[in-house]
């Protein structure tokens, strides 16, 4: 027995060790630091990770490419096309020789996280020695959205802008001569444009479920100009008067188009959002908030009625900021891993702050230029319908959602509670928004 | 025994008692069928409707119309060129079939160890292959994910998924040893008095006998890999040179948002080797379930 | 009790040599044991007590991370909940579904082959692939599901983009491939004794009373056996509820938009998404490795039914 019960002793501990030493190994996880000591004028290669993936979208960007490849022909860009943010902040994490050097991303909600976990590289430097100034550069949201807490580790690269489109046979047709300004018009609009049916609608006015592809609760409260984070970085959407005022009034809205099983009902008829069956594009809804894209889509598609946009209404009492809306972007920036950055920092510069560069490219994927020089360039579409957008960006009212340590999960967490409450699960508004807070304030504590 | 009753049943000229029995015998058969052509529909019929949508316009395929205006053989072509497609195929065989060789070799002398040696602490070792099987794989993700990254420099490749096989994998350790227990001890003793050592008894005597299970091992193997998400999405994902089916689909559907017509064509295009594979090896494969599911 | 007694040299020596051989042959699973469960489950624990998000050094944080998933992350107790109810639901559904279609299959006389390969055929499809089709089949605007049902005057739910409908659409998807356990259950079945049916039968039993004196106490260590693989099964669930929330909501790759899982409404979470939330979407390691951690506990626990039920799972030798 003796022995029987040594031998086992003695595997185990010799298991334990290797674990300890594994573990040992395991926890010196230093990451390779990149730099800024390459030379940008030698012969170089780098890696340029980019979201976009339709064809028009992926030819535009090689574009640009093929231009900054002619001014620069030492540098060599490869381009990889069609990767999220969770691969970028995965591959960056991990290092290795397929990460890239140059980084952009469709949302500004990883900005937060970019920024203060170092992941994308500090840009002052560069901005300092290429003597740019974003604040005169980019217009003030989108120069905002692109740090952190003082952080620069991202620059602007076109951006989106939300507005109303409206369905101008539909408006005619119920006897509104023009889009309204204020919320009240509006939901009398709404209400006029609806034609329900014994159990649905042949036409909606708007569609206000949160799940109603862009109308979205940080969307909406772009009209507002929500904070959503008081002057400690602390989460305050029980306390800004904004908020409740917008869950209050989409509430009120979905009572009036009759009621949220019914529009919900209705919602699951439409189809895909980025194709011919918008609900917009079909005319199952006359009204709705987008971005500016949605424009050359509506060309696009062909739709056969008249259409026009505006930007979206502004609650009453805040009249006087009429043309506001929500902006938001995609972003660029260099990877701190990166062994190139001076390369890098030369196509960052070129893809974000160089007019024509930035004019073709947002002519070509229909967004709205990023920098004041671009806006201001003749060579932008003149479409007024596409116009509406960048005056909307470049509206001082505008506003957009504030960079986050930890990305968009503030954002994912109000829109969740949006979703509990327009279905009527929420009693207490005030009670139910201080929730949200304390789980928004535990994420980030979190996070830090 | 009872295949051609019906038939017989109405042929017979019998007593009434046994009319009865029989005529009850014939409703029996009727209501097991069409209950068997129920459960058929219901695990067929997914399949039909995603082949039909499979062969209609762009347009068609958002409609009510469930059959193909006229059939668009194109789409698969078009799906088979899409940029990509052919490296996922490439990289999924990779990844199945070495994995397949790989997991075949290592864990063979384990399951045979484990099955007919006399050591201490065998049970001790068979109940860890039982709870590794058992281990959802997302429990040890992110240190594995670390070491393979951080340490070997090797995320965006398949290989943090390939390697491990080469060291056993738990399901086949435990499935082959299964197996290897209902050959009888005479066998290999034999094997043995003829003077073979070990090795040459397993790979002589027992990998002849145990070919069914090896089989089994092979295709469950095959399969795993080959409908692989999780894995490919960890240590894959960043390089899309190195997805494989099971992954790219996924981006394929993305990209397609409304095209549910090219999307299950590809959707097929990924179960049909699967499928293929099955009817060729359907009785290995069914021996290999029944494994399992474990006879006392 | 004769490892006591002295043991004659030779004796030793072919022990020693025993030995050495068994270890030879153990030793690519002793390495892949080693590497791949015991040091990351060491790991795991280590880094449950650490902040680590990637980049930084990790650093202490004692029981932050355990707090944070206990009392504040607001998907954990969701997760645990729509467990529950696959468990409870899923699990019971598919093993009842599955040993229906197993005896179904035993009783069918013409075209058996026929019909088993077409039960079993479902259970073979590539999970992201079934999920896709399903998430087309079910789609509530366009589908054919919802389509038919219209026909017929039925309501159509929203399916994978309802909150109280997407786990029974989950359901669904898994009573599609039930082919496993319908093999398991119709090899079982098969190796019922005959004459106890006969013998039933001459005592007048019914076929619920055949079904219940025969036929379930010789198939109920196979009925446990599926209940419990399948509970820890359920426990791993990830990717069909995964892909089947990007796909019904629309953000998939492209999108760049990135996908929280749980969609419509954190009513498809489970905790090995959670894992991979948290650690590859946040990269809040230490919190994944919480996660991970319970989940290995409860993943534990059920495989120690299954060893100590046997099951048959241990062999007969031991």
């Amino acid at each position: 027995m003796t022995t029987s019960t040594r031998r086992p002793h003695r595997t185990t501990a010799a298991l334990a060790c290797a674990a300890a030493v594994a573990l040992l190994a395991g926890a010196c996880t230093g990451s390779s630091e990149g730099g800024a000591k390459d030379d940008a004028s030698k012969d170089t290669t780098i890696t340029f990770w980019h979201g976009w993936s339709q064809p028009s979208e992926v030819k535009a960007i090689s574009d640009n490419i093929a231009a900054f490849e002619k001014l620069h022909p030492n540098i060599h860009v490869k381009v990889v096309k069609n990767v999220t943010d969770d691969k970028i902040n995965q591959a960056l994490r991990a290092g290795g020789s397929d990460a890239p050097d140059v980084v952009s991303s469709f949302t500004t909600d990883n900005v937060g996280k970019f920024c203060a976990s170092g992941v994308w590289a500090d840009l002052k430097p560069f901005l300092a020695q290429s003597h740019i100034d974003p604040a005169t550069t980019f217009p003030a949201a989108m120069a905002d959205y692109t740090q952190y807490n003082g952080n620069r580790c991202a620059l602007p690269l076109l951006g989106d802008a939300y507005g109303l489109y409206y369905n101008k046979d539909a408006f005619k047709a119920a006897g509104i001569a023009s889009p309204p300004k204020t919320l009240s018009e509006f939901d009398a609009d709404a209400r006029k444009l609806t034609k329900a049916t014994a159990n649905g609608y042949s036409r909606l006015g708007f569609m206000p479920d949160f799940h109603g592809y862009e109308s979205t609760p940080t969307h909406f409260l772009g009209q507002w100009g929500a904070t959503y984070f008081d002057k400690n970085g602390k989460s305050d959407l029980a306390a800004d008067p904004a908020v409740s005022a917008m869950f209050q009034w989409q509430q009120k809205l979905v009572a009036d188009l009759g009621g949220f099983q019914k529009l919900e009902k209705y919602r699951t008829g439409f189809g895909d959002e980025f194709s011919e069956k918008n609900p917009f594009e079909t005319g199952q809804v006359a009204m709705a908030i987008d971005g500016e894209w949605r424009t050359a889509n509506l060309k696009a598609d062909g739709v056969t009625f008249d259409w026009a946009t505006a930007p979206f209404p502004v609650p009453d009492d805040q009249a006087a900021t009429y043309g506001r809306g929500y902006q938001t972007g995609t972003i660029i920036g260099i990877a701190r891993t990166s062994q190139k950055q001076n390369a890098a920092w030369e196509l960052v510069k070129y893809l974000a702050t160089d007019t024509d560069a930035v004019v073709s490219f947002a002519n070509a994927i229909h967004n709205v230029p990023s920098t004041f020089a671009a806006l201001k360039s003749p060579k932008v579409d003149q479409d007024p319908n596409f116009r509406t957008f960048l005056d909307i960006a470049g509206n001082a009212h505008s506003s957009t959602t504030p960079a986050s340590i930890n990305g968009g999960a503030y954002q994912v967490s109000l829109q969740n509670f949006g979703y509990k409450y327009e279905s009527g699960q929420v009693p207490d508004l005030k009670a139910g928004l201080a929730g949200v807070d304390k789980e928004i304030d535990a994420a980030i504590a979190q996070a830090q | 025994m009872t295949d051609a009753l019906p038939a017989a049943a109405l042929r017979a000229r019998p007593t009434p008692a046994a009319r009865a029995a029989r005529r009850r015998t014939a409703l029996h058969w009727i209501a097991v069928h069409a209950l068997g052509v129920a459960a058929a529909l219901f695990f067929l019929l997914p399949f039909v409707f995603l082949f039909l949508t499979s062969m209609m316009s762009d347009q068609q395929a958002l409609t009510s119309d469930l059959w193909p205006h006229h059939w668009a053989w194109g789409n698969y072509s078009k799906v088979w060129h899409t940029p990509g497609f052919l490296t996922w195929w490439r990289n999924t065989l990779l990844y199945a079939g070495l994995g397949t060789v790989l997991t075949v070799v290592s864990s063979l002398p384990v399951a045979y160890a484990l099955a007919k040696f006399r050591f201490r602490g065998r049970r001790i070792a068979l109940m860890a292959v039982i709870s590794m099987m058992m281990l959802p794989p997302q429990v040890v993700v992110i240190p594995m994910y670390l070491f393979w990254a951080k340490q070997l420099h090797l995320s965006g490749t398949l290989w943090p998924l390939i390697i491990p096989m080469a060291f056993g994998d738990a399901f086949s350790i435990f499935l082959l040893r299964q197996f290897l227990l209902t050959i009888p001890r005479e066998y290999l003793e034999a094997a043995r008095i003829d003077g073979c050592g070990e090795l040459r008894t397993l790979l002589r005597v027992t990998v002849p006998m145990a070919r069914p299970a090896i089989a089994a091992v092979a295709l469950f193997q095959f399969f795993s890999c080959w409908n692989d998400y999780f894995g490919p999405q960890i240590y894959a994902g960043e390089n899309e040179s190195a997805w494989t089916l099971s992954y790219g689909l996924e981006s394929f559907k993305g990209a397609h948002h409304t095209n549910w017509n090219l999307t299950m064509a590809a959707t097929l295009l990924v179960m049909a080797p699967v499928i293929v594979l099955f009817f060729f090896a359907q009785k290995a494969f069914i021996e290999g379930v029944t494994l399992t599911g474990v006879k006392g | 009790m004769a490892a006591l007694l002295p043991v004659p040299a030779a004796l030793r020596a072919k022990r020693r040599r025993e030995a050495v051989r068994t270890l030879a042959f153990l030793s690519p699973w002793l390495i892949g044991f080693a590497v791949f469960f015991g040091y990351p489950l060491v790991s795991t624990l280590y880094f449950s007590f650490m902040h680590y998000d990637g980049f930084a050094q990790p650093t202490f944080s004692g029981l932050k991370n355990w707090r944070y998933v206990l009392t504040s992350y607001p998907f954990f107790w969701q997760g645990v909940r729509n467990t529950l109810w696959l468990v409870v639901v899923m699990v019971t559904l598919r093993v009842v579904f599955g040993l229906g279609v197993g005896m179904l299959i035993t009783k069918i006389r013409t075209g058996a082959g026929f019909f088993r390969t077409a039960f079993y055929l479902p259970y073979l499809a590539p999970p992201v692939a079934a999920t896709i089709g399903f998430a087309f089949l079910f789609n509530p605007g366009t589908g054919p599901v919802n389509h038919l049902l219209g026909t017929l005057g039925l309501p159509q739910p929203g399916w994978f983009t309802d909150p109280s409908w997407s786990k029974p659409a989950l359901t669904l998807l898994a009573l599609w491939g039930v082919g496993d356990l319908m093999v398991i259950f119709m090899a079982a079945l098969l190796d019922v004794p005959r004459e106890q049916y006969e013998a039933a039968e001459l005592d007048g039993a019914g076929a619920w009373q055949r079904f219940r004196f025969v036929t379930y106490p010789n198939i109920s260590p196979i009925v446990m056996f599926a209940v419990v693989t399948g509970v820890i099964q359920t426990l791993q669930y990830y990717t069909q509820a995964l892909v089947a929330g990007k796909v019904a909501s629309g953000i998939i790759g492209n999108s760049g938009q990135q996908f929280e899982p749980g969609y419509p409404q954190g009513s498809t979470w489970t905790l090995p998404q959670m894992v991979y939330s948290l650690g590859f979407q946040r990269f809040d390691y230490g919190s994944a490795c919480v996660v991970a951690l319970l989940l290995f506990a409860v993943a534990m626990a059920f495989t120690a039914l299954l060893l100590r039920r046997r099951s048959g799972l241990m062999g007969a030798e031991d």
